[in-house]
């Protein structure tokens, strides 16, 4: 792996995102958005305490809306422009693509990130923040980010366009946001995770995307059956352990554990191999 | 017709084979985009890759480049394997591509898009193999405007640019004149000429006078299968001067079709 190439192409990404002004409105409402999940929210000045936890609350979901909105062309883009072509004809590895790429986006998130730390400031000014505990909140913030900037490459990788990479991306996200929250919602995650397993397993053995539909709807079904039928008791239980809030939690209240932290950059580290293995797809 | 052919030296014949096509196909479900074809391209030598539209010779030159694998056959580029992971990176770097309709990146300016390959290809002087692929396709003028909004000649030249950057032994360009203007096509014509005699290039077309005017040996396809091979003279089989007979009659195509006259005066007005 060279990283000189990674970079380069992440550089790219960044200051092809960062040029546009489409990217400055994107980052604007990112502020807005967080600006109003922190303070305008019922109950902000009669809590009397100077923190997030109202934007805590709110800001899985509004990073799963937010960042398949930064990821949606990250391949589309390429794949419109026949640029893609090119990159994968150069001496680079699939897998610096998919870093350059993933670092790329990741990077227009924590610049998006970085100027919501106004609203640390606003706090400061309204009363006295404990710092450590901002720290930690945006640790937390920055690692549900880096997931599901994860997610949204994969999303792109898998749609045709940008509108179908965002849609998809943002149902993957909101699968780990909902997990965990209610047993149905756990259980409904489960059948989709099923549903994608199988039909993952089915395009490698069978070398092309022919019939993924009709075997990732059957993975649903078997899905359901396992999750309905009783076969396995812990099924809601296990799949809930996907979702982001119960991992952000300790973040939130200045905790940081080591698990939560695994548990984040494993999720990229698996989503990021799946578009690794979505490229070769081309040689088959 | 004009004989550019005359002024060409002889492909040598005793060069080494640098491009070895053997036995390949490859095959999309049903569909049979390349059925079975051999050929193979000796060093120093301008290859024109000719047929149709929708022969298979795009997915040919995709092949060669390693970006898609062949169903069956082999394919062999300065000896290496392009569909053989380790040795694709190394013949990456000695190989030049410009794919159909040249893509590029259109928010970046031709140097933000050379310096940003050259880092890609890890290039040890990239200002000097800037200045040499600037001057090679006449990019100067239009060197700090966004590519978004560069003609299609130019956008076609850049994408030139950029496959001559790490001033490769090998350069595989797809229709590397379409869309540019009769002058265009003969500052890219010479181009080409110049550099052949160095490297090995293969090139697609789909029009007879390109591969007059610039190869020294022809290997034509169509609907997947390769149906010749050999010199330009040597389509001229009968020897009565009348290839373009010859070139209808081995695509397919009635010699009165429209769009072909299209192109014919189009030709032409280049030479």
């Amino acid at each position: 792996m060279d990283f000189n190439v990674v970079k380069a192409i992440a550089r790219r990404e960044l200051s092809s995102y960062l040029g546009n002004p489409a990217g400055y409105v994107f980052l604007t409402l990112f502020i807005a958005a967080t600006g109003a999940g922190a303070f305008l929210q019922e109950g902000f000045f009669a809590r009397n305490l100077a923190d997030l936890a109202l934007l805590n609350k709110v800001m899985p979901a509004i990073l799963m809306l937010f960042v398949p909105a930064v990821t949606m062309g990250v391949w589309a883009q390429e794949r419109r422009l026949g640029t893609d072509e090119l990159l994968l004809t150069m001496p680079v590895r699939d897998t610096e693509v998919v870093l350059g790429k993933y670092f790329g986006a990741l990077g227009v998130f924590t610049v998006g990130l970085g100027f919501s730390v106004a609203h640390v400031l606003v706090l400061r000014w309204l009363g006295q923040p404990d710092l450590g505990l901002m720290l930690s909140t945006y640790l937390g913030y920055w690692l549900i980010g880096a997931t599901f900037v994860a997610i949204g490459l994969l999303a792109s990788m898998f749609a045709g366009n940008a509108t179908v990479a965002f849609i998809l991306g943002a149902l993957g996200c909101a699968g780990m946001v909902f997990a965990g929250t209610e047993p149905w919602a756990s259980g409904i995650v489960g059948c989709a995770v099923f549903a994608g397993l199988i039909s993952l397993l089915w395009t490698a053995v069978q070398g092309n995307t022919e019939g993924a539909g009709l075997l990732g709807l059957i993975g649903a079904v078997v899905g359901v059956l396992v999750w309905l039928g009783g076969a396995w008791k812990g099924f809601e239980e296990a799949f809930g352990k996907l979702g982001v809030d119960q991992h952000f939690y300790g973040f939130g209240e200045g905790v940081v554990r080591l698990g939560d932290v695994v548990f984040f950059i494993g999720i990229a580290a698996v989503v990021l191999y799946l578009c690794v293995f979505m490229l070769g797809r081309r040689h088959w | 017709m004009s004989t550019n052919a005359a002024s060409k030296e002889a492909p040598p014949g005793d060069a080494p084979v640098t491009i070895r096509v053997s036995g390949v196909s490859k095959i999309y479900g049903d569909f049979v985009a390349v059925n079975d074809i051999s050929f193979s391209v000796r060093k120093g030598t301008v290859a024109a890759f000719l047929g149709p539209n929708g022969a298979g010779k795009s997915t040919t030159m995709k092949m060669l480049t390693g970006y898609l694998a062949p169903t069956k056959g082999s394919i062999e580029i300065l000896g290496k394997n392009p569909g053989d992971h380790g040795a694709r990176l190394e013949l990456a770097r000695r190989l030049g591509y410009l794919p159909e309709n040249g893509p590029l990146y259109l928010d970046m300016t031709p140097a933000e898009l050379l310096a940003f390959y050259a880092e890609v290809r890890q290039l040890g002087s990239v200002n000097k193999a800037i200045d040499r692929v600037v001057a090679q396709c006449a990019i100067q003028d239009v060197f700090h405007k966004p590519i978004g909004k560069l003609s299609k000649g130019y956008r076609q030249r850049v994408g030139m640019a950029q496959a001559l950057l790490s001033d490769p032994d090998v350069l595989i360009l797809d229709e590397p004149t379409s869309g540019l203007d009769p002058l265009q096509i003969r500052e890219v014509r010479k181009l080409i000429r110049e550099l052949g005699e160095q490297k090995t290039i293969l090139l697609s077309t789909h029009i007879l006078q390109e591969v007059e005017a610039v190869a020294d040996s022809v290997i034509m396809i169509h609907e997947g299968r390769l149906v010749f091979e050999g010199s330009f003279e040597e389509l001229d089989e009968d020897g009565d001067g009348d290839i373009e007979r010859r070139f209808y009659a081995l695509a397919g195509a009635p010699l009165d079709d429209e769009e072909d006259e299209d192109e014919d005066e189009h030709e032409s007005e280049a030479n």
